[in-house]
């Protein structure tokens, strides 16, 4: 990607790579079943975000969070950054990016729950970019999102990439 | 039992001066949250949410539920459990570590059996098999009876 490669310094000595880190808290009571829990954000973006296991395998309409769900933005927001970052590196900046993630958790025999399936759509208005090339832009960009390959250890990543109008 | 969970996330504009947004989540339950490179990849986040931030949050509430499972099966269900997750992300490398942390009330159990309860939970929890052998997971695990 863009910006990630070890700056030099003005003294000529190579300057460690940047390790960034990002952190959450949660407080969870009680058992699994009863039990509830609230997530914080370390930046503060969001805080005291409840969520239990009935919300968790619910239909994720309650107003509540969950593991998931957290997985879903990650996954959207990772996608659409690396795509801007191909784009821009190819000398097409885009003009919007859309992703839509779906994560999909499941019992696998033998395993136990899994993070199975991570769906993803990307919508992208750009010019001067257009078949093949679109096509590689996304495959590199896929490769590139570090959530895409982190997954991949239980998870399978397909993406539906699309150039709009 | 299945679940899904879908996001969205809009981009605007190149990487290094565009910025994103996460839209209000399905649920309801946060957002719109803003995105950009600068607090991503940067140690100053300007209060933004990133990527790498959202899978601590989601790292952390997994391991959380699947450790309260874990006690409850011992009958030792949990008081309070206080998790975190950190997750390093190295810019041009990837995402390469989760970091997690438990501090635990938990009546009638010892520091061992509760770090073993936790060691099993670390491996249980369905995010932390989905970043297995991608990235380095560590815990520490603590009572405070």
């Amino acid at each position: 990607m863009l910006a990630n490669q070890a700056s030099t310094s003005a003294t000529g000595r190579a300057t460690s790579v940047p390790r960034i880190e990002r952190h959450a808290n949660v407080v969870w009571e009680g058992n699994l079943a009863r039990g509830s829990g609230l997530i914080s954000a370390g930046t503060g973006a969001f805080e005291r975000l409840e969520y239990s296991n009935a919300v968790r395998i619910g239909k994720g309409d309650e107003g509540k969070t969950s593991p998931e769900e957290l997985l879903a933005a990650a996954h959207a927001a990772c996608l659409a950054t690396s795509v801007a970052g191909e784009l821009t590196r190819a000398g097409s900046p885009p003009e919007r990016i859309d992703v839509n993630a779906n994560i999909v958790m499941d019992e696998v025999e033998g395993k136990g729950h899994l993070i199975v399936e991570s769906q993803v759509r990307v919508r992208v208005r750009v010019t001067g970019i257009e078949g093949n090339a679109f096509r590689r832009i996304i495959e590199v960009a896929d490769e590139g999102c570090p959530f895409s390959s982190l997954i991949k250890a239980s998870a399978k990543v397909s993406i539906d990439a699309e150039l709009e109008g | 039992m299945a679940a899904e969970r879908s996001a969205q996330a809009t981009w605007q504009g190149d990487l290094i001066h565009g910025s994103g947004e996460i839209h209000e989540a399905p649920s309801g339950a946060f957002g719109p949250l803003q995105v950009s490179w600068a607090a991503r990849s940067e140690e100053q986040h300007g209060g933004k949410t990133s990527p790498e931030e959202l899978i601590a949050a989601a790292h952390a509430a997994c391991f959380a539920m699947a450790l309260s499972n874990v006690l409850a099966k011992a009958d030792h269900a949990p008081e309070r459990l206080e998790t975190s997750a950190t997750v390093t992300f190295v810019p041009g490398t990837g995402i390469t570590k989760s970091a997690l942390t438990v501090v635990g009330v938990v009546q009638g159990m010892g520091e061992a059996a509760f770090k073993n309860a936790a060691e099993e939970a670390k491996t249980g929890c369905p995010v932390s098999g989905a970043l297995e052998g991608n990235v380095e997971l560590t815990l520490d695990a603590r009572l405070q009876n």
